[in-house]
């Protein structure tokens, strides 16, 4: 059966990790087997007692001691609370949910994309390929509205260190790299033609990005992109997540491109509405 | 009832000189539900006791409310936290009988039986009914199940026990493990008459009165084909009144949203309550952006729902089993007829 109801969670600590951003690190009360076999990408219910639950990635998976962290941007009732909340606090798990990105590409040439928030559920990814036996040509574009709202600082220190990791800013930073992560494929392709993308941020945003990469000769099978759509039950049943036939929750929140270009064929979504910029960090 | 278990069941005929002494006996140690008149032109599923000395009338209209509440509650608990723990809720699950079921309502349980096959809440409650099913004889006002596979005679393996009316009275068909255990008591003779064709008769009946739907097959091939445009759901949504109206009277539909109460312990409790995905805010996200804002994509949403084919694939039939509900309760005049009606039309996409 379904399991709805959370499981203990501690909130051991936390820093700030960009505009209105915390890090976090959580603890999961009595771990469980499931909970080493997380997939980057993957998603778990945050339960605020009084606020009810909200979905979010893991930055790193649970350890042994069932210890994992997250980005929480702050946007609405439920994050405003959690960041009232000190060392210690009791709050609720469920997870992990959803499927993450694909592991074993079979590809060596990957291009990462990233808006906002949006690389929270890439980390642990580029992590994981980072420590892969098999040598990978990865590359990571990062765009963020201004320096301030940049995320996962300390992640991006050490990347920096092992591979190329471009920065885009739409405000401030140098001429060069000012604007949009789009402006910055001419070059990156031009440089290396990618195998595989993996792309997280807005929707519009990433069906730009999608877009430009098939057109510029990537397979659209190997597009990768993780949706956000409002959650609630994680599990498939209450409907709030839906893009046509599909269910983000379990289907998602990863899908390979071509199979969403279908789904959004045969669905209402109004991605199309959304700004082309990075989100709100 | 287990599902499952009476999918593959061999149906056998009793002879059933009253349907009074059956509800009767099936109404002893369990409660039975039946819908009835309230006197007021309403009419409501009402619990009965054994000795309950009202005729059963079979009715051709199905009632206003189809099964769904019974197992998936309009609201209940799911867990409660005590400050330090979560504690789940376990659902309470009596022993019932829903008495006189429709062919189009059992074919919905059926549905969410599958969709709901997980839940627990939904399942405790599931395994504690007993379905006795009504064939009908004739079409209602505004239903269509012989054209989306769903009636007029109790599909099999979505009752336990099935009334069948004929002009010589009445006959039982026994239909799950279940069923027969329930009317074993009453030693039933077997029924000599051929009761394949009566049902067969029944079936050419209601299929001549709800003719050729070609209305429908229309509607479903352009929302399948992608061919419906975003101004025609547009002008459907313009009539959208955001009653949930039909999300709460469609069998299959089970959206819910979670509620919290505080209760007075200082514990919080979490509920889960029915949702319409027809509710503006239904996928709006914190940061206010909405993929559905505009009503003609959530009205688009709710028939993707019920004649999607990717969910026909998953469920092995469509969502709408064809019940006529919308149509009775939508104060803006777009269920089901007037929906497929003007999204079949070439000229209006
Ligand atoms: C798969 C997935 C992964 C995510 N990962 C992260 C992450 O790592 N870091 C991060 O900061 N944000 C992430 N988000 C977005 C995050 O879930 C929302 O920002 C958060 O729910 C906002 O809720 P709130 O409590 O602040 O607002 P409220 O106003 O309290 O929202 C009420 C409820 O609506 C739902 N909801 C509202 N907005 C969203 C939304 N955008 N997405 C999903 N549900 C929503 C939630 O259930 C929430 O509890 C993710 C979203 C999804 C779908
Ligand atoms: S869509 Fe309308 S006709 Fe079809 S099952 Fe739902 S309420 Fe009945
Ligand atoms: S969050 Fe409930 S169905 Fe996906």
């Amino acid at each position: 059966m379904l399991e709805l109801t959370p499981r203990a969670l501690r909130l051991l600590d936390f820093y700030a990790d960009g505009q209105d951003s915390r890090h976090f690190r959580l603890r999961i009360d009595a771990p469980q087997p499931g909970d080493l076999a997380v997939i980057p990408g993957q998603f778990f219910m945050l339960g605020v007692p009084g606020f009810g639950e909200a979905p979010f990635t893991y930055v790193s998976p649970p350890d042994e001691g069932g210890e994992f962290s997250a980005l929480i941007r702050s946007s609405g009732r439920l994050t405003a609370r959690l960041f009232e909340l000190e060392s210690g606090a009791s709050l609720g798990y469920r997870g992990p949910f959803g499927k993450g990105w694909p592991l074993l590409l079979g590809a060596r040439r990957v291009l990462v994309v990233a808006g906002g928030c949006g690389l929270a559920p890439l980390a642990g990814w580029i992590e994981e390929a980072l420590h892969h036996a098999a040598p990978l040509q990865l590359r990571v574009l990062y765009g963020a509205r201004s320096a301030p709202a940049q995320v996962l600082g300390r992640e991006r220190e050490r990347w920096r260190q092992v591979l190329p990791l471009i920065e885009t800013l739409e405000h401030g930073g140098p001429e060069a790299l000012r604007g949009s992560p789009l402006a910055q494929l001419d070059r990156l392709f031009a440089e290396e033609q990618p195998q595989v993308v993996l792309c997280c941020g807005p929707e519009a945003f990433m069906l730009a990005i999608a877009k430009t990469c098939v057109r510029r000769g990537v397979a659209a099978d190997n597009v990768w992109l993780s949706v956000e759509r409002r959650m609630h039950c994680a599990v498939g049943l209450c409907g709030h997540c839906y893009i046509a036939d599909s269910y983000a929750c379990v289907d998602g929140p990863t899908y390979r491109y071509d199979h969403y270009l279908q789904l959004l064929a045969h669905g209402n979504t109004g991605h199309a509405g959304g700004e082309l910029g990075v989100g709100p960090c | 009832m287990v599902p499952s278990e009476s999918r593959h069941f061999d149906l056998t005929c009793c002879e059933l000189d009253s349907v009074e002494r059956l509800r009767a006996h099936l109404a002893g140690g369990r409660t039975l539900y039946e819908v009835r008149e309230d006197g007021q032109g309403g009419r409501h599923w009402q619990a009965l006791t054994a000795d309950d000395p009202t005729p059963f009338v079979a009715q051709t209209e199905p009632p206003p409310f189809a099964a769904k509440a019974f197992f998936f509650a309009e609201r209940e608990a799911v867990f409660r936290f005590d400050g330090e723990r979560f504690v789940a809720i376990e659902p309470t699950a009596p022993a019932q009988v829903l008495f006189g079921l429709h062919a189009c309502d059992l074919a919905a349980v059926a549905y969410q039986d599958q969709f709901f096959a997980a839940d627990a809440h939904y399942q405790a409650r599931r395994a504690a009914a007993l379905l006795v099913g009504l064939d009908c004889r004739h079409s209602c006002s505004q239903g269509f199940c012989t054209l989306v596979d769903s009636g007029p005679e109790v599909r099999a393996g979505t009752a336990d026990l099935i009334l069948l009316p004929t002009e010589a009275g009445w006959l039982l068909l026994i239909a799950s493990v279940a069923g027969a255990a329930a009317v074993a008591d009453l030693a039933l003779p077997a029924a000599s008459r051929d009761w394949p064709a009566q049902r067969v008769a029944h079936r050419q009946q209601v299929a001549s009165e709800q003719g050729d739907g070609q209305w429908l097959q229309d509607g479903i091939a352009a929302i399948n084909a992608a061919k419906v445009s975003a101004a025609t759901w547009e002008s459907l949504g313009l009539r959208c009144l955001v009653c949930s109206g039909c999300t709460t009277v469609c069998p299959t539909c089970s959206c819910f949203a979670p509620l919290e109460r505080k209760l007075p312990d200082g514990s919080i409790e979490q509920e889960r309550v029915w949702d319409s995905c027809l509710y503006e805010g239904f996928q709006k996200e914190a940061s206010g952006h909405n993929p559905s804002a505009l009503a003609g994509q959530r009205v688009q949403r709710f028939w993707q729902h019920k004649f999607g084919e990717g969910f026909r694939q998953t469920f092995g039939r469509y969502g709408c089993v064809g019940c006529g509900r919308c149509d009775h309760v939508c104060p803006g005049g777009i269920g089901v007829h007037a929906v497929m009606r003007k999204v079949g039309k070439p000229c209006s996409n």
